[in-house]
């Protein structure tokens, strides 16, 4: 619960927010879409987190019996963490390849020539 | 034994599609087997649970390596099938197994089927967990194996037209709605330290909403929008139903968009509840109606035959979102209904769609006619799925439709609100409009002139004409046996998203919900008018052969003469008359060119919208999500 963190993570994911809305490369795009990613990792990440706290290993009856609730560091959101680096990072590699691929066919990556589907 | 076949089904989807990878991608006798196994094995399982859930009203709740909650806390993660979860389930079950029959013949002369078939039981097994699943981490895991499949199914056939860029449109606006709901869901967690829905819902409606809360909420609903398709998320809904494979369209509008619907009732009526504000009614219905309108006026400029039949999809699932926008059990159960009777007749004009292309080669309304000669079955089942979504009696469109324009009147009486009326009349006319444009497709693609290149054209495969048998079939018994669907489908699905005591009670322990104070939403069980289908039915026959009588007979109704010297452009002219008039063809553009005309300015300004730039439309989610958390910020109490 750390207050630095969760501004950071919201500068980053307004800035992915930005960098998605704004460039028109489209290989900023992903990256965008990237930055997107972490900042929420980070915010979910910081939530776990206890300032000096241990590893959550515990007993229950410690826990009902009040013997310092939040002395560990919650081991959830560490999960969660993980299991959202590895989407976002199949995310990622699939866009890129979708953007190689579309490179190929369009002979460019600037998101206005990317537009045969309109109307 | 029962409570293990929500969990088996999802796994062996996921088995499946592993196996079809590994033993399947050299053999097609295998490969077949193997989907098709697990498809349908997942099917019966699933179908098993009717009697339960449905009739018996049971539910059914499984915690994975029975990690059951301890001391009042869930801990492991749990799968809870109550009534609304099965609704949906059921509709993923028939609208996979239909697909995948379908694709057998369909697909037979692609290549890398392999991948195919992963791919397609990937999004099936996850769309299936979707709507099972009872915590909410693994909801967003789930949306997002769906969104990964289903980007790369749209740009399967990747050396068409237009598919890699679909493929990306959708990636890039998909995962930034998934990224929305992963921060509304670690919100969450923030603030009730658990992630399982029955937890959170009891948990929520005791501490009131907070601010974290509120923003939670708002981002998840923009998640769940972006999945649904509503207005102005639907933009890459449009590119990827017209370039992927028939088969996934028809997965898309009937199961994917369907699981955003659900994800949308399961927070809006179940997690957070917050469906008596007026306020959230309000929004939900705004932004149904603005859906269901901005999606037919796009539909009817369209030259492209899945591309029109993609704007109809979002068309509709306005129609869902503004009925369980209203928050009333009639609401609720007409929004479900038309959800179901969407996945059957869209299902249904998709697989035509794709059994046009498969026989011709195009899709474009320019170059098809007259198939009805050459294609009569899939004619007939085409003009069923018109019927059903245009709202004629007595298919099933009609009887949702009905009780859509029911329930936003009744709401519109009871909340004294004028708004809810004009919803009322804005339903009435899309359906007129929706009308219309599936007139221009019946004429364009199986009446009017067949053109020479297509006069060598054959009738499907009977794999493929099965699928369309079925779903038509179901369109008109759901139409016309409506009070057997309601008893034994809608209504417990309504009075399950309407009662969450049992929904608590049964994955945390009995008494759980009574001790934070939870009580159900009192809620008057679905009573709403009988009518009967036939009866409407007749009544119209009779208005019509009187109008006919009436019209016919009148002196003004008879064909006036062209006036001489002035050359007219049979092209333009309503009805025809004369040799050279006679033999002209009338494309699919042309129709409705008046209409067109007349809202130039309002169509140059929507084109100009959908504008094919992948940052203009993350622009619209961006500020659709801002608009959403606004709204919620300033009027939730």
């Amino acid at each position: 619960m750390i207050i630095v963190n969760y501004i950071a993570s919201i500068v980053l994911i307004v800035l992915g927010l930005y960098t998605v809305c704004t460039k028109k490369n489209l290989i900023k795009v992903v990256l965008g879409l990237g930055i997107v990613d972490y900042g929420v990792n980070l915010l979910i990440v910081s939530l776990g987190f206890n300032d000096g706290g241990t590893a959550p290993i515990y007993q229950m009856s410690d826990l009902l019996n009040g013997v310092a609730p939040h002395f560990f560091v919650d081991p959830v959101p560490q999960a969660l963490t993980l299991t959202s680096i590895v989407i976002g990072a199949c995310v990622d590699a699939m866009a890129l390849s979708l953007v190689i691929m579309i490179y190929r066919k369009y002979k460019s990556i600037n998101a206005d020539d990317v537009r045969r589907l309109h109307g | 034994m029962i409570q293990h076949f929500p969990v088996l089904a999802v796994m062996l989807l996921f088995l499946g599609a592993f196996c079809v990878e590994i033993f399947g991608s050299k053999n097609e006798g295998i490969r077949n087997t193997i989907t098709m196994l697990a498809a349908t094995i997942a099917l019966v399982l699933i179908y098993a649970l009717i009697k339960p859930v449905m009739i018996d009203g049971e539910i059914i709740s499984y915690w994975m390596g029975n990690w059951a909650p301890v001391s009042g806390y869930a801990i492991g993660i749990g799968y809870e099938i109550d009534a609304l979860s099965l609704f949906f389930a059921l509709l993923v079950v028939t609208t996979f197994w239909l697909s995948g029959v379908y694709s057998l013949s369909y697909m037979a002369n692609d290549h890398h089927l392999g991948h195919y078939y992963t791919l397609y039981l990937m999004l099936s097994g996850s769309v299936l967990g979707l709507v099972m699943t009872g915590d909410v981490f693994n909801m967003f895991v789930m949306v997002e194996i769906m969104t990964f499949a289903s980007v790369a199914l749209t740009a399967f056939r990747n050396e068409n037209e237009g598919t890699l860029e679909a493929g990306f449109k959708y990636l890039v606006i998909g995962s930034m709605g998934s990224s929305f709901t992963l921060t509304g869901i670690a919100l969450i967690y923030g603030q009730c330290h658990t992630l399982n829905m029955a937890q959170i819902s009891a948990q929520l409606s005791c501490g009131g909403l907070t601010p974290t809360t509120v923003m939670a909420l708002a981002l998840i609903v923009a998640g769940f929008g972006v999945k649904s398709y509503i207005v102005p998320f639907h933009t890459p809904a449009a590119d990827a139903y017209m370039v992927a494979p028939t088969s996934i369209s028809m997965i898309f509008s009937g199961m994917v968009n369907k699981a955003g619907v659900y994800g949308m009732i399961r927070v809006l009526y179940i997690i957070f509840r917050v469906m008596d504000q007026s306020n959230v009614q309000m929004l939900i219905v705004l932004f149904g109606a603005v859906t269901m309108f901005i999606g037919v006026t796009m539909a009817l400029t369209q030259h492209e035959f899945k591309r029109l039949l993609a704007f109809h999809s979002i068309s509709q699932i306005g129609y869902v979102i503004t009925a369980i926008g209203l928050g009333s059990a009639l609401g609720l159960t007409s929004g479900l209904f038309h959800a179901m009777n969407h996945t059957l007749f869209k299902g249904l004009l998709f697989l035509t769609a794709g059994a046009v292309l498969y026989a011709t080669g195009t899709t474009n309304l320019d170059k098809l006619g007259g198939l009805s000669k050459r294609m009569p079955k899939t004619t007939i089942c085409f003009l069923i799925g018109a019927f059903s979504i245009s709202g004629l009696p007595p298919f099933n469109g009609f009887v949702s439709k009905w009780l859509v324009y029911q329930a936003t009147y009744t709401k519109a009486v009871e909340s004294g609100n004028f708004v809810y009326a004009i919803v009322t009349v804005v339903a009435l006319v899309v359906s007129v409009m929706t009308l219309a444009s599936f007139i221009k497709v019946t004429q364009a693609v199986f009446f009017g002139q067949l053109p020479a290149e297509l006069k060598k054209t054959k009738e499907v495969p009977a794999a493929m004409l099965v699928p369309m048998y079925i779903m038509s079939a179901l369109c008109v018994l759901c139409g016309i046996f409506y009070p057997i669907v309601n008893k034994y489908l809608l209504y417990p699905a309504t009075n399950a998203a309407l009662n969450v005591t049992n929904y608590i009670d049964k994955m945390m322990g009995d008494g759980y919900a009574a001790g934070l104070g939870v009580s159900n939403i009192e809620v008057a069980p679905a009573a709403f008018s009988f009518w009967n289908p036939i009866v409407w039915l007749i009544l119209f026959v009779v208005i019509f052969i009187a109008a006919f009588i009436v019209i016919t007979g009148s002196k003004s109704s008879r064909g006036q003469l062209l006036q001489p010297g002035v050359k007219y452009d049979p092209k333009y002219a309503t009805f025809f008359s004369g040799e050279e008039e006679l033999f002209s063809q009338v494309g699919g553009s042309d129709l409705f060119w008046g209409f067109k005309t007349d809202w130039k300015g309002y169509y140059r300004v929507l084109e100009g919208l959908h504008s094919g730039i992948v940052t203009d439309y993350a622009v619209f989610t961006v500020i659709a999500t801002a608009i959403i958390t606004l709204c919620m910020f300033i009027f939730m109490r």
